[in-house]
Parts: C-alpha cells; structure tokens; sequence
C-alpha cells in the first residue's frame, strides 16, 4: 500500500540556512513527527523509531534510516527509513526527497514523500494513509520551519488532532474542479 | 398454488410451519463451538503472516513462552517431525499446515500459541517475534505466468510455472465454426471478485484428545462432519487415531455458505496439540483472521456470444482464468475443478459452446470455495446473463424478449445442454411471464423512456437463470473418492413419536422443521412428534453434508424413501391387524383404511405401536428405516428475476426501488422456510453486486480485512424483495423438490449488474464489474469521456 505525498513551501530564509537545517539528518528526523534517532551508525546511516497511528491501530517501527543523496551542489537531499513493527506487524518504508530552491524572497522547498506499508497496518488503515500521510506531511513542514526560526515544536505525533482535522476534511464541501 | 395433502395437524409439505429450531436461537439458547467448554481446556491462538510472500529466518519461541500463561508454540518445523505439515485440499492440491520456511499468502498461519486462557494465547500472539526476508509476490493473475514471475510451488513435482491446471469441456471446433458465421458476435470481460462468505459465526474447534481410550472428539463448526471424520482417519491413523476412534461434532452453525467445508490448518493444528498434550485445546478465529483467510469466487471471465441479428442465440464461448491463491483450496466433487460451471450455457436453447479455464497460483489465499452455490455456478450464471443483455443490446431488442426467444421450451424437458447436463424440468416462459406481469414491465419500460428524455437514470435489469444442484448422482460425483450420496434414518418409538437422523449438517437452513415436514408428509406422523438431529458422526448416518443445496435433492430424498419403506411396513402391520389383504387397503395421511370402509382403518401410531407389541410371527419387531439416496440425475432449479434500480445523475448513488424475484424450485416444503432462504440468498446477492470485494494491492496486502472497510450489507442497504414462485417439479426426485438455498444468490447479482448498465445505457456503457459502486460509475464515465454528455439527447 502507497501513498505520495507532495509539499512545496517558502520560507523567508537565505537558501544556506535553509540547506544546512535540511542536510542534518539528526536535525531534519526529529521535524518528522513521531521519529527520533537512537544510534548513528556512521555519517549516511541511522538507527531509529518511529510510531505511527492509523485510526485505532498505533504501530511502533525501529528501523533504519539511509542518507541516499546529499548533494550540496544543487541542494537536494535523498533520505530512506525502513522499519519493522516492534510487534511483527508488518513493515513500512519511506523514501523523502527535498529540494531547495533559492528565490527573491528566500528559499523554495520541495518535498516529496513515498510512504510504502505492509502488514496489518495496511490491512486496517488503507482508508486512512493518504490523509494521515498529508498530515505527516503538513505537520513536518510545521516543525521544520518552526526550527529555522528557532521556535520551540512538538516532535510528538498529534494523532488527536489528526483524526479531528480529517474528520472536517471528510466534510469539507469539495468544490467542482476537483470532483 | 401450493397444495397441502397433509392436515394442519400433521403439518407436512406445503405447510408454513415455524422453524422448530428457532425456539432455542431467539432464546440465545443456541449451542454454538465457542459454547462448548470443557475441564482443564487449553485455548490456540495463531500468529499470522504480515507479508504475502516472505521467507521465515527465524521464529523466536522465547519471546511468547515468556507471556504468563503460555505453554507452548508450534510451528512447522514441529509438525515436520510428524509429517504433518503440508496436508492435501480436496481438490488433491497440497496446503500447509503451518510453514516450515516460506509464506504463500498475507494472514497465513505461521505458529500456534498454546496457552491456559484465550487472552494468555492472544498475548502470546502479539509477543512471538517472527523475522522475515520479504520477497515481491505475484498479486496480478495476469502476470503470474510472465517468465519473470517467481515460481511459487516449487514443492510440486513437475511444477514449472504458476498455473495449477486446465479445464474444458464442450465442442471447440463447432463453436469457433458458429463463431465465425455469426451474423452478431458480443464479447465483454467480466471479473467476479473475490468475497468472504463473512458468515456470523467464525470458524472454530474444540479438539478433544483422550489419551487413555486413544480417542479423539472433534467439537467442530464443519458442514460435512462425516467427510472430515474420514478425512482425519485417513492423515492421522498411522498415530493410532483410526475412524472408530474418532468423534466429529457439529453443533449448531452460525451461517456456513461453504466457508465451512474445507480444512483449514486450525483445526489441524488444534488436533495435534490436544493430541500431544492431552487435554481439549479450542481454537476460535477471530473476525480479521475469518475475513482475511479463504475466499470465494476470483473468476475473470471472456464471455462470448453469437447470433443472428433478429435475436437468435446461436453459440457462447467462455474463458476464465480462475486465480486460486497459493493453492486450490476449493471443495468441488473431485471430477469437477471448476465446480457446475459448465451450466453457463444458461436457460437458452442453442447447439454449440466451449468454455475453458486456467487456474492460476498466486500469493493470495487459498479457496474457490463455493460461496451459497453449487460450486462456481454464480460465476457462470453471471456471465451468461450478462453478456445475453449485451446481445439484446447489440440487436436492438428487449431483453426480456430476447429470453422469450430462446428460452428451452418446456415440452422440450429433459433437455440436454451443449456442455453434457441433462436439465431435468423447467417453464422459463411461466417464470418471466409471472415476473414480468409482477413488475408491470411494460409501465416501467414506458417510465425509463420519460426518464431518460429529462436525463434521469433509471434501469430494469432481468435474470433468468438455470441452476445446477443437488450433487450428485455417484456415477460422477465425489469427494476424495466418497461419493455423494446422502442418507437418513428414521427410528420411530412405540408411543408413535419419532427421531430422524441426517447425514447433512444445517447451518441455519431450517433442516430440524423441513426433514420432519417431509416424514410427516409420507408417513403422517405430525412434524411436531418428529425430533431430527444431525451432526454427530457416532449417531448420524453417513453422509457428505450441507452445501452446494443439495440436502433436499438428497437427504430429503432419502427421508421420503425411509418414510415409504415404513409405509409399507404399517400396512403389512395394518393388514394383519385389521384382518384383511394388503391389495385392500388405502392410505391417507395418518392412517390405513379399508377400501370402502373407512370406518375400518388404523391409525399410524396405532401401527407403530404394534410393532413393538403385537406384530405378526416371522416380521422384524421395531419401527426403524434407513436410506441411504443416490440420486439419478441433479436437480434445474431456475428463476426469473428483475430488478428496478434509480442512479442519482450527480452522485450516482445507485438505489434498488423494486425487486421482484420468481423462484421455480419444485415442489416446496415449507413456503415460510423457503421465503427466509430467498430473502437471504437475495440479500446475499445484492452483496457483491453492490458492496463486497476483498481488495489486494500489489504487495498482497488485503485492505479491506475488517468489517469496517468490508460492506456487509444489513436490513439498510436491503430493498423490500417482492417473491414469487412456479413450480415445475423434478421428474426424478422422490417428492419433485429442487433445492431453493443458493439460487437467489446466483441470480440476483446479474439482474442488478444489468439493471445498472440498463440505467447507464444513454452512457454508452455496455458492461462493468460488480460491485458496481457509485465511484466505480463516475470513474468509468471518466474514463470514458462521457462524465459531462448531455444524455437527454440520446432518449
């Protein structure tokens, strides 16, 4: 089960900045809801966890996280996590791409972010991936440009306000174009 | 009109009599496997696989052995030792009981946790650490045969690719020739989905090992306790567990639709634990595991038909490819692999068909099992109906007339099909006239036409189908060589009352009120004084069980002739007592009487009771029968259905106003049970007509494994059924009854697919595949191009 997701946001920081905060991965991981890092194997590869949850299923995945491309020269970064339910659940993997773009006002970035689950998780949140893969997403761009102006955030996964705010997104009155 | 020969009193054929059985079940007094408990009993919980195909590297057994309460995991290595972890499926494939190494499919059982509380064994589940190496499965059917494709049953001798076998049947030749003169030639794909028959009850077992009589007894939810008695007698005698040491016991069932009949590993596994340990072990699945294990159906289908252009069926052609999941778990007779499919030449007349199929293997779970039907008969029973509207479509005409033109006419009984079956009896015409005039086609035909000059959507879908139950007549039919008969045994007691034993197995049927209806019926004893009991292999007489509606064609077969053989022995008994010769007497229900002189008579239970006290020197004293019945031929039972269905141009929210469905099962027993089959078997046919279907993404994962994302339609969703019957009896069958179970099921899917693609005619859509869901309209449409067609213009 695959869900992508896409984000593109400004941010009114030189393009350095912005680079340095996105090719840190012990930095960049803890933006990503839910994730931490608990070992640094060497400079691309990563041990850590991440909890996830779908609706009523919470699943907890201790994995691995790959730098697959860190090019400074175009300012694009390439990270891989793979990771197994602590409970044998299943597995999940997600490959996240990220560009920066430097413009007049700052700094254009690109996310793109595959998520790819097996096991129950899939079997009881297929309904749920994209809007709680979006949600990742939206939450993680939060964090991310709250630590480039040096805010205080929250790397814990709001699953209660997930929940709620897809709810209003089930609700909300679709207009034509996209129908 | 149903005629009762019988009074009300003694309640036999014919009679609404209320269902004996449902006394204890509106009660909650049911005894269902989970009731069943016995001293020092264990509980089994199985960890399943999480990965559709995946090598096991290791099973950590500490990691559940340290829950509390836990005392033992198995696995497949462990059954190894004993040879018992592959076993064969009743279609001689092979199955694993547990894996020794690799996966086949997403939720198979990998380790069985025994422990000393359901919630300890559920513990240990969640603890056991399994590791896998995950391998890219084969979902796609289509692509199970691409030279890139794994081999996934590396296991079998001689195995080089993933198809499992071939299968034809009909005139190849004939039919290409028919084919390539037709004036009109109609050709759509169809897929009938995989479903879960999602019955109430999950299956289940308590395993009952007693080591010091070396016997086991085997509490289990199985619609065939006789052929599973065999079964284990035959794969665990060489430990000592021969078929007089073994006891299968089906309590009540809550809803089986062939979910019922296969072996699954659990019950093994429960088998070898309790065998090992010594004491009861239970295994219950839970709902997930039910859902997410066995299947129905997964047939894609090529349906062809040709003809003249002014309406006349000259030749089908069909070819399927049947995705069996990892092994061919199916429970067809054993000659049959794809089950009566072959009755897809439908209720029409023509000369000339060929169908084919392919199964193939692939890393889905094993089954095929026959969902409420006589084994891949609703799988044939769509095709042909669908694909006969889409050539009334292609020819301009009504497809009600187009029926009408082709239907076998009833003088033309006993018909034999282009693909070898001998149709007993029918009156397809009386069917769809009834339903028709029902319906009152022609108002709604002139309704749909007002409609659709305004843009509104609205269809009227027919289905008339022939059926194919009862199996079977033993020169062709069995089941691991068993041949499917089935019997009763009717042992009257002294006082007049009676106990009937059955070697079928209800799982809701009604069998405790119908079986007594029809002893009632030959032998005028009242159906209340007539206890019938099934299940119990060490009382039941042998028997193959409950599916595929054949207990009526056959077991109820058996009952009358039982009755009769007692009959004949009340007049001997009548004879002597009343002093006159056999060829004098006269029967009526109830009684024997003297031709001429009614006054003069005995009755049943006067009878009865002199067979235990005054019978005749050199007669055999009791009041015992048993019959064990080979039918002839199978039973035809038909239908005609329509449906009425409403989209909603904007949402497409499909809304099934009317259906009226006609049923022609033979004589019927009790009109009430047979309503209540009908309402469910229909309501079991809207189901993947407009909700079910397991989905699979290309990992293998099931995404729709709970009853939150898998539709069960409810009372909700259901419209109001509007029945009806004929009744064209068998010629053959003792008492002309069909079987009424699965032939709602089988014919109410095609009417609604057709009602549906009727309302999206103004569209230009021809055919789509059930479920027929309103995203699945507006993604077609899309598709098509023809989301914003301005569909007033086509009226």
């Amino acid at each position: 089960m695959e869900a992508k997701i896409t984000k593109q946001f400004s941010i009114e920081e030189p393009i350095d900045k912005v680079w340095s905060v996105m090719s840190n991965p012990v930095e960049i991981s803890e933006c990503v809801p839910g994730a931490s890092i608990t070992e640094e194997i060497d400079d691309k590869n990563f041990k850590g966890e991440v909890t996830l949850k779908f609706g009523p299923v919470k699943a907890k995945y201790d994995g691995q996280i790959t730098i697959m491309e860190n090019d400074t020269s175009n300012y694009k970064l390439v990270l891989n996590g793979k990771g197994l339910d602590s409970k044998g659940k299943g597995s999940a993997e997600m490959t996240m791409t990220g560009v920066a773009k430097s413009t007049d006002a700052g700094t254009e970035v690109d996310f793109d972010m595959v998520v790819n689950i097996k096991g129950t998780l899939a079997q009881f949140g297929s309904r749920l991936i994209n809007d709680v893969s979006a949600q990742l997403m939206n939450q993680f761009v939060d964090n991310f440009k709250k630590l480039l102006a040096g805010l205080e955030f929250d790397s814990e996964l709001k699953a209660g306000s997930m929940m709620g705010s897809m709810v209003k997104g089930l609700f909300k009155k679709k207009d034509k174009s996209e129908a | 009109m149903i005629q009762c020969k019988t009074s009300k009193e003694i309640g036999g054929m014919g009679h609404s009599v209320k269902r004996k059985e449902d006394d204890r079940f509106v009660q909650g007094k049911g005894k269902y496997i989970d009731d069943i408990n016995l001293p020092g009993m264990l509980f089994m919980d199985i960890k399943r696989s999480p990965y559709a195909y995946a090598k096991i590297t290791n099973i950590d057994k500490d990691s559940a052995m340290a829950v509390e309460g836990v005392l033992a995991v198995v696995t497949g290595k462990d059954l190894e030792q004993y040879n018992l972890h592959w076993m064969p499926t009743l279609m001689s494939d092979t199955q694993m009981v547990l894996p020794v190494d690799t996966v086949m499919h997403q939720s198979q059982e990998v380790a069985a946790i025994i422990a000393t509380s359901r919630e300890a064994a559920r513990d240990g589940r969640e603890a056991l650490q399994v590791d896998y190496d995950v391998m890219k499965p084969v979902v796609d059917p289509f692509k199970a045969l691409d030279d890139d494709a794994p081999l996934l049953r590396p296991d079998k001798e001689g195995q080089k690719d993933n198809q499992a076998w071939h299968w034809e049947v009909g005139d190849r030749e004939a039919t290409e020739k028919a084919f390539s003169e037709a004036e009109v030639v109609v050709k759509e794909k169809m897929h009938i989905p995989r479903i879960h028959v999602a019955s109430i009850e999950t299956c289940g077992c308590v395993a009952d090992y007693d080591k010091v009589e070396n016997h086991l007894t085997m509490h289990m939810t199985t619609q065939a306790p006789h052929a599973i008695r065999t079964v284990i007698a035959l794969v665990a005698g060489h430990v000592g567990l021969t078929e007089e040491k073994v006891r299968v016991i089906a309590h009540d069932i809550g809803g089986g639709f062939g979910g019922k009949v296969p072996v699954f590993p659990g019950y093994v596994v429960a088998i070898a634990a309790s065998f090992l340990i010594g004491k009861p072990v239970k295994w219950i699945e839970d709902r997930s595991d039910n859902l997410t294990n066995g299947f129905a159906r997964d047939y894609h289908i090529e349906a062809e038909m040709a003809g003249t252009k002014d309406g006349k069926i000259q030749a089908t052609r069909m070819k399927v490819l049947a995705d069996h999941g990892y092994t061919d778990g199916a429970a067809n007779p054993s000659k049959f692999p794809t089950g009566m499919f072959s009755i897809g030449t439908g209720s029409y007349d023509y000369p000339t068909a060929f169908m084919e199929a392919d199964a193939i293997y692939t890393n889905k779970p094993p089954g095929g099992v026959a969902y409420r039907c006589s084994f891949r008969v609703t799988e044939a029973v769509h095709a042909i109906e669908r694909i006969t509207d889409r050539y009334a479509l292609e020819v301009g005409k009504d497809p009600a007339d187009v029926r009408f033109q082709n239907f076998i006419k009833k003088d033309q009984f006993p018909y034999q099909s282009p693909t070898g079956w001998e149709y007993d009896s029918g009156d397809y015409h009386a069917g769809l006239e009834l339903a028709l005039k029902t319906v009152e086609y022609d108002k709604l035909r002139a309704e749909q036409a007002e409609k659709r000059k305004k843009g509104e959507l609205m269809g009227i879908g027919l289905s008339t189908f022939t059926e194919i139950v009862g199996a079977g007549p033993s020169k062709d039919f069995d089941i691991l060589g068993i041949k499917m008969f089935d019997s009763a045994e009717i042992r009257v007691h002294p006082t007049g009352k009676a106990i009937a034993r059955f070697g079928t197995k209800s799982q809701g049927q009604g069998h405790e009120t119908t079986y007594a209806q029809i002893i009632a019926e030959e032998l005028g004893i009242p159906s209340k004084d007539i206890l019938i009991e099934e299940g119990d292999t060490d009382t039941a007489p042998y028997g193959l069980g409950t599916y595929a509606s054949r207990s009526t064609p056959t077991a109820g077969a058996a009952a009358a002739i039982a009755a009769r053989k007692l009959r004949d022995k009340a007049k001997k008994l009548a004879a002597y007592l009343l002093e006159v010769s056999e060829d004098d007497l006269e029967w009526e229900p109830g009684k024997w009487f003297v031709k001429g002189a009614p006054e003069k008579a005995k009755t049943i239970q006067e009878l009865v009771f002199a067979a235990y006290t005054n019978h005749p020197q050199g007669m055999e004293a009791g009041f015992e029968a048993t019959h064990y019945y080979d039918p002839p031929n199978l039973t035809f039972p038909s239908g005609a259905y329509i449906c009425v269905v409403d989209i909603d141009p904007d949402t497409f929210e499909i809304k099934v106003r009317r259906f009226v469905a006609i049923d022609d099962a033979g004589h019927i027993i009790n009109p009430m049970v047979a309503q209540g089959q009908v309402h469910g078997g229909l309501t079991q046919g809207l189901a993947p007509a407009m909700y079910e279907e397991i989905i699979y993404d290309e990992d293998g994962n099931a995404l729709n494994g709970t009853l939150m994302d898998y539709l069960v339609p409810t009372a909700v969703e259901s419209p109001s059924w509007e029945t009806g019957h004929t009744v064209t009896p068998s010629p053959h069958h003792p008492i002309g009854a069909k079987g009424i179970g699965e032939s709602p099921t089988v014919g109410a899917p095609p009417a609604i697919a057709n009602a549906i693609v009727d309302a999206l005619k103004p569209y230009g859509i021809t055919h789509m595949d059930i479920p027929i869901t309103p995203a699945k309209i507006f993604e077609k449409l899309k598709e098509m191009g023809v989301l914003d067609k301005d569909i007033t213009a086509e009226a």
